[in-house]
């Protein structure tokens, strides 16, 4: 009894099981004598063996048979040849498909990585063993490591291991020469997946082990989690691809222009120039304000809220159109939300006295079916308790003031007062020169060589038409 | 003596493991035909004969109180031996089930995978029978009734070994192998084999990796290659002289 088989684990991880059984299939199609792939034989000195094929071959097959292009081929018959269901003849360690005339042969069944049972200690020792005996002790270097190590490690069966080795070579020398040396080959492509080289890929390598939960008992709780995750699901709301794709798209186009990285930053990037004006200029709290950070406010409201500046031009604003309450309230909703637990009770009374209450100094308008629900929460409150009011507020503000601040002088002037910084002078030697926009990327690239040409195309048809 | 018994039981169950793996190997392929699948049938009923008998002995022996330390120690070490042939004839029987049921063999269009190997498994056989000549005559759908006995024979050897393992107390580690690394090499058997093995190997092989094994032979040639070329060069300067001076 070997400590192997008490750890029984699976053959190889479920997420590879799938691609190997529609290998296989690929593999057994090749096999049809009609439609099958093109066998030749193999010469060695004497033997002739058969059932060999070209790299050449393989791909053509793959073309012929799927309809797919010579890059997919090629890409697929690799994957054949790195998972073990064909073995090079020339280059036995080099596991890639090479499109010349190169020979190839299929693997048997036997020896195929999806099968369940994955190799053991044991094999491997039994095999290094046969090796050692048939090359006479001249084995590779990680071979020889790996046999000391394994005769450490399983020492108790050793003897079986020789008696096997012994015994299995016996077996196989009652065949012919030609099956002998297919037998050899076999084995050693094998082996070579499966114990790979030191530096090779290790392709039953699955990654992190993810939790087994293929093992789920179907009773009738499992059911019930089910329908209720499907009811869930059914009953969400789900947005057309093609809908918030195109507002994506519009999203991207907006913003294009105030992205640091696909513009560049003015005056310069402090990661690369070291030098910090960026951050200064777009501080908090400046004097004046750059360029794009106000035009940024006219994208949405919310731009405009978020910003420190933004909210303290609004509130100028609104003071003057004498509507300053609802953004205060806003802004007090907003600090219970955020704020600490333990003071939740206290501004919420102070909301209540400033906002809300009737009489109140600075009474903001909501509708009486959100009053009420306010003023009931507001008897047990907790963070959440304002919510429909400042939602309410937030979207009079929106629909109300906002679009006007937008249209106003204070606005207008604000915008034509920004700074646009210059752009640090680049230095006159060119090795001092230092990137401020990223490498264009190949879309953009690609867009402007078509936008090009559509233009040239115009011009000559508008000329041809003249 | 039980232990020369026990040795000679031992032997023979390696030597049909060692066929039977043999025989499971060439399934699918091109090598399976009708005669695999009785080949394979009836070794595997040797082997599971041969594994009974062994076990009755070995438990007996074992179940002995009253015997020597070194008595003990030695057929535990035999049976460290008989379980692990087991662990090796159990997985090859799941695994000639798994693929049997994959490649029948009465089908319209046989698949069977092409693998260059196209000899018959006729001597294998015989020598995990230890009989002269194969008589085969079994029905036409043995592919499929095999599988059948097959399962049920696979439970029985999966219980036998569960029972090995709950009734024996023998510690795995504890036991000492009587081989060293490398025992292997010391025996004189397929010398001459393994060289020929060697160079139809090193055909398929790159010389630069294996330098050493295949550079012994390279070497030689090498050798022989370049006391050719002097002997052309001296041939040609003596006729060359010849000719200049006729």
């Amino acid at each position: 009894m070997t400590i192997n088989t008490l750890l029984v684990k699976e053959g190889c991880p479920q997420e590879q099981m799938a691609c190997f059984r529609k290998m296989e299939k690929v593999i057994v199609a090749m096999q049809d004598p009609d439609m099958g792939m093109k066998m030749r034989n193999q010469r060695l000195l004497i033997t002739v063996i058969p059932h060999a094929m070209t790299g050449h071959d393989i791909i053509t097959w793959l073309i012929q048979k799927y309809c797919i292009s010579e890059e997919e081929a090629l890409h697929l018959g690799n994957l054949l040849v790195k998972y073990g269901y064909i073995y090079p003849l020339k280059e036995p360690r080099s596991l890639v498909l090479r499109r010349d005339e190169s020979p190839y042969r299929f693997q048997t069944p036997y020896f195929w990585t999806s099968t369940q049972w994955p190799a053991t200690e044991l094999d491997y020792a039994i095999y290094l063993a046969k090796k050692n005996i048939r090359k006479q002790g001249e084995l590779m270097e990680y071979e020889k490591e790996r046999y000391s190590l394994l005769h450490k490690r399983i020492n108790h069966t050793w003897d079986f291991v020789v008696m096997q080795a012994r015994e299995q070579l016996r077996a196989s020398k009652q065949r012919r020469k030609a099956d002998r040396i297919v037998l050899e080959c076999q084995e050693q492509a094998y082996w070579l997946i499966n114990r790979p080289a030191p530096g090779m890929p290790n392709i039953l390598d699955a990654g992190l082990e993810r939790p087994n939960n293929l093992r789920v008992t179907l009773n009738s709780d499992f059911y019930k989690r089910e329908i209720e995750a499907c009811q869930r699901a059914l009953g969400r709301n789900r947005v057309k691809s093609s809908n918030c794709l195109e507002g994506f798209l519009k999203h991207s186009e907006q913003y294009q222009n105030h992205d640091p990285i696909m513009q560049g930053c003015l005056p310069s990037n402090p990661w690369i120039s070291d030098d910090a004006a960026h951050w200064t200029m777009n501080a908090d709290v400046v004097p004046v304000p750059t360029r794009l950070r106000v035009e940024r406010w006219s994208f949405s409201f919310m731009e405009l809220l978020s910003d420190t500046m933004g909210r303290k031009e609004f509130m100028t604003y609104l003071e003057k159109e004498f509507s300053a309450e609802n953004l205060c309230f806003w802004q007090a909703c907003e600090e219970i939300r955020h704020g600490e637990n333990s003071r939740i009770s206290e501004k919420v009374n102070e909301i209540y006295k400033n906002f809300l209450a009737p009489g109140a100094a600075r009474w903001v308008n909501i509708d009486s079916k959100t009053m009420y629900k306010t003023l009931e929460g507001i008897k047990r409150p907790h963070r959440f308790v304002m919510d429909d009011a400042q939602m309410h507020i937030y979207f009079l503000m929106k629909k109300d003031s906002y679009p006007r601040y937008l249209k106003s002088d204070l606005y207008k002037n604000m915008l034509a007062k920004a700074i646009v910084p210059q752009e640090t002078k680049k230095s006159v030697f060119p090795f001092m020169r230092r990137q401020r926009h990223s490498s264009p990327s190949p879309a953009q690239a690609a867009t402007q060589a078509t936008e090009e040409d559509g233009r040239v195309k115009e011009a000559g048809q508008a000329g041809a038409n003249a | 003596m039980g232990k020369e018994e026990c040795k000679t039981m031992l032997d023979a169950l390696n030597k049909v493991t060692a066929c039977y793996r043999h025989l499971v190997i060439a399934l699918g392929s091109t090598s399976d035909s009708q005669n695999l699948r009785e080949e394979l049938k009836k070794t595997r009923k040797n082997a599971q004969e041969l594994a009974v008998a062994n076990r009755t002995k070995l438990t007996s022996l074992l179940k002995d109180k009253n015997i020597s330390k070194e008595d003990r120690a030695e057929y535990e070490r035999l049976w460290v031996l008989f379980s692990s042939s087991m662990e090796l004839l159990e997985v090859d029987m799941k695994r000639s089930l798994e693929i049997g049921q994959d490649f029948p063999l009465k089908v319209p269009t046989r698949h069977l995978i092409q693998t260059g190997m196209t000899g018959s498994t006729t001597a294998v056989a015989s020598r995990a029978m230890s009989v002269q000549n194969m008589k085969y005559d079994a029905d036409s759908n043995i592919d499929t009734a095999d599988l059948r006995d097959l399962q049920s024979e696979i439970t029985q050897v999966t219980q036998m070994v569960e029972e090995m393992e709950m009734n024996v107390q023998v510690a795995p580690w504890a036991v000492e192998a009587k081989q060293e690394a490398g025992a292997e090499l010391k025996s004189n058997m397929s010398v001459g084999n393994s060289s020929v093995g060697v160079i139809s190997i090193c055909e398929e092989e790159p010389k630069e990796e294996d330098g050493r094994g295949g550079g012994r032979d390279a070497g030689f040639a090498s050798i022989c290659a370049a006391i050719g070329f002097f002997l052309i060069i001296t041939v040609a300067l003596v006729l060359g002289y010849l000719v200049v001076n006729m």
